[in-house]
């Protein structure tokens, strides 16, 4: 399967081991995950997200992403199985791509209406 | 029955004008044609058309005669023009028994006319009369039966020169800046002076031997008149001194070209290279020598394979070899920046309309300061042809042979060129090709801006982003119009060309489907394009506001400069999460999330896409 849908896959070498994040997977997850939480959240989460893959900071990302998903509720189940596998061995190439499709899964969810407010 | 007809099929397959595949024997083919439209005025149809109804006429008697009259006018010589009127009429009207009928026919009445002239100069050209013997014995090219009258009259004007020399050796130095008259032009140097304030004897003496000089221009006429037109005969032994003058550089020593060769030796000569009559092995292997010469050797061109060229094999299939190998010059055009140039694709129409059409812009490609105007007139040419010659065959193998000199000494220089299979498939698409067809402002030097052909850019097999960077920057400076389809055409043709040689690099090398890949290339394009023409549009809605958009169009192309992917992203992301309708857009989204977040190959090209189209908004507003 994998093999035919390349594209949709980051992996790498990482010492001996071969490292795989399937990223489509990974947004669905993100969507999955934050489709129940308001706008306003969304877009603020959002925003210190982008700001700290702006500033190449990764714990810093980490640590909003785990707060975000540190809540006693079945939607991140699957985010956080996906992420125990992978973000510890995480390194700074794929963490870009893996940081945007986070953001992008969560953009996606959006309920829309009006322009919010800044 | 049966085999007598098919021979008679294969004897007219011989004779027809057809490309080998051999690029040095098709050359000659082209020049072949090229002699005949220079000399007769007929087009490569009318010279098929010709063939088809009657080889012989052609091989055996307009060719020689178009040959023999291109090499004496290319040489400045006078030629008399009536002669081809005349060759036309007198050949459609007449039937001849046989080849050498109809050679001889040719060669008597018409070769031997159009050389009077030039004969009898040649043979003024000997001052002294001691030069027309070696060792007390009259050379063989001044002995013929009247050579008493001949030499005599040699003698008489010698007299003259010698009294000139001997009293006014100043002015003779003056005229001619040397002390000595010692040859044919020295003499019509002198004859031609108008200077006043020479003295009247010298002047007499002069115009004495002017008067002395015609007389035996004029005696060398007659005698040709009487013994070569008339009498259409004379001796071996008064051959050479009826030799016609003929040489070559390039086919130096061999055929008619020999100087040891007499008048009758020349006209069997020739006659053995049309029929190809090869009685000994020593002209095939002269012949083969002169082209070898010509071919690129092992050390210079060690990837291809390279054997000697031998014209033996050849006999049965191409009946007039040796006519066309004679004319692989005439397929060569001088240009004076460049050399001898030759346009050649395994196509001999197509080769002989571009050839053809290079000539016409001749003048623009010589006067032109880029030194690679050759270049571009003839993909120009190929463009302009393609929609009639959907070959991609033609259009891999083609070349622009060069050579700074064509003769004996200076050779090689050949340069091969060719469109890749690649860049040919997707050229033969005619949308696709049409668009790319443009020339877009790049570059701002002071009021001017410079322009890239981008098809150009393309066949040499360039990256198309950066000129569609550097155009995109200009017009963001307000400098200049979008040329909104040619910047997305040439961004995806490059973004999968980029995808697909990833894919091989990564891939098997004989995948499945890997012959297919250009023919599946051209449709994946076609499709990217259908599909990122409308979810890359979606950006518009990011904003009503003009500004707003040309400051992000701003800010996104200078992280598109530094190919900071995660600078773009933040930017284009911070003000997407500004903007829920769109963020929320499957189509909109997933394009992102696939063609640049996912896509470290060629995601500039997609992001350079997406500030057009926030550039092309904004203008509209």
């Amino acid at each position: 399967m994998g093999e035919e849908h390349n594209v949709y896959y980051w992996q790498k070498v990482v010492g001996n081991k071969l490292l795989r994040i399937d990223l489509e997977k990974l947004k669905k997850a993100s969507e999955e995950s934050f489709r129940n939480e308001s706008d306003s959240y969304k877009q603020k989460l959002v925003y210190n997200m982008l700001e700290a893959i702006k500033n190449n900071d990764q714990s810093r990302f980490f640590n909003i992403l785990l707060r975000a998903i540190n809540k006693p509720k079945e939607n991140f189940k699957q985010l956080w199985e996906t992420l125990e596998q992978n973000y510890d061995v995480m390194p700074n190439e794929a963490f870009i791509n893996f940081a945007y499709t986070i953001v992008l899964g969560i953009m996606a969810t959006y309920a829309g209406g009006e322009k919010s407010e800044q | 029955m049966v085999k007598g007809t098919q021979q008679i099929g294969m004897m007219n397959q011989a004779s027809k004008l057809q490309f080998t595949g051999n690029w040095f024997i098709d050359a000659g083919i082209l020049g072949f044609v090229s002699l005949m439209e220079a000399v007769y005025g007929w087009d490569l149809e009318k010279i098929e058309e010709k063939i088809a109804k009657d080889p012989r006429k052609i091989y055996y008697g307009y060719f020689p005669f178009a040959y023999l009259y291109k090499w004496l006018s290319d040489r400045s010589q006078e030629v008399n023009h009536e002669l081809i009127v005349k060759i036309k009429a007198e050949l459609e009207e007449k039937d001849f028994k046989s080849n050498e009928d109809l050679f001889d026919f040719i060669w008597w009445n018409f070769i031997c006319e159009l050389f009077k002239d030039s004969w009898a100069k040649d043979k003024s050209k000997l001052i002294y009369k001691n030069n027309a013997y070696k060792i007390n014995k009259i050379k063989k090219e001044y002995d013929y039966r009247n050579t008493q009258i001949y030499l005599q009259k040699i003698e008489e004007r010698e007299k003259i020169i010698n009294e000139i020399q001997k009293k006014y050796a100043n002015e003779v130095k003056k005229i001619l800046k040397k002390e000595k008259i010692e040859d044919k032009e020295d003499i019509e140097k002198l004859i031609e002076i108008k200077d006043k304030s020479i003295p009247n004897d010298l002047d007499k003496l002069i115009e004495l031997l002017k008067e002395k000089h015609f007389d035996i221009i004029n005696f060398l006429k007659k005698e040709w008149e009487n013994n070569v037109l008339k009498a259409q005969k004379f001796t071996e032994e008064e051959s050479r001194f009826y030799r016609i003058p003929v040489d070559s550089g390039f086919y130096k020593n061999f055929l008619f070209f020999n100087f040891q060769r007499g008048h009758l030796e020349q006209k069997r000569s020739f006659f053995d290279m049309v029929s190809y009559n090869v009685r000994n092995e020593e002209m095939l292997q002269k012949i083969d020598k002169t082209v070898n010469k010509l071919l690129p050797s092992e050390d210079e061109f060690s990837n291809i394979s390279y054997t000697k060229f031998s014209s033996e094999p050849f006999i049965n299939q191409i009946k007039y070899l040796f006519v066309y190998l004679l004319c692989f010059i005439y397929s060569f055009e001088e240009y004076k920046n460049l050399g001898h140039v030759l346009f050649y694709s395994p196509d001999l129409k197509f080769s002989y309309i571009v050839n053809k059409k290079l000539k016409l812009h001749k003048k623009k490609i010589e006067d032109s300061r880029d030194p690679n105007a050759i270049f571009k007139f003839t993909w120009q040419q190929i463009i302009n042809l393609l929609v009639e010659y959907k070959s991609s065959w033609s259009l891999e193998n083609m070349y622009i042979i060069s050579y700074q000199r064509l003769d004996n000494q200076a050779q090689e220089n050949v340069e091969y060129i060719g469109i890749s299979k690649l860049q040919a498939s997707i050229l033969l698409d005619d949308i696709i090709r049409e668009m790319l067809n443009k020339r877009v402002e790049y570059r701002r030097i002071k009021n001017n801006f410079e322009r890239k052909w981008v098809l150009e850019e393309f066949i040499k097999g360039k990256s198309l982003y950066s000129i569609i960077f550097n155009h995109v920057k200009l017009v963001l400076d307000k400098e200049i119009n979008l040329s909104y389809y040619s910047s997305f055409y040439s961004l995806i043709v490059d973004a999968k060309i980029l995808e697909l040689r990833e894919q091989k690099e990564s891939k098997k090398l004989f995948s499945e489907n890997y012959f297919n890949n250009y023919k599946a290339l051209v449709n994946e394009i076609k499709e990217e394009i259908r599909f990122t023409s409308y979810k890359a549009s979606l950006i518009r809605e990011i904003s009503k506001d003009s500004a707003y958009m040309e400051r992000l169009a701003r800010e996104l192309l200078g992280a598109l400069e530094g190919e900071d992917k995660t600078m773009f992203l933040n930017i284009l992301l911070k003000d997407l999460n500004e903007e829920k309708q769109l963020c929320k857009n499957v189509n909109f989204n997933s394009w992102i999330f696939e063609k640049i977040v996912l896509n470290d190959i060629s995601w500039k090209n997609y992001a350079l896409i997406l500030v057009t189209h926030l550039l092309l908004r904004a203008r509209r507003r």
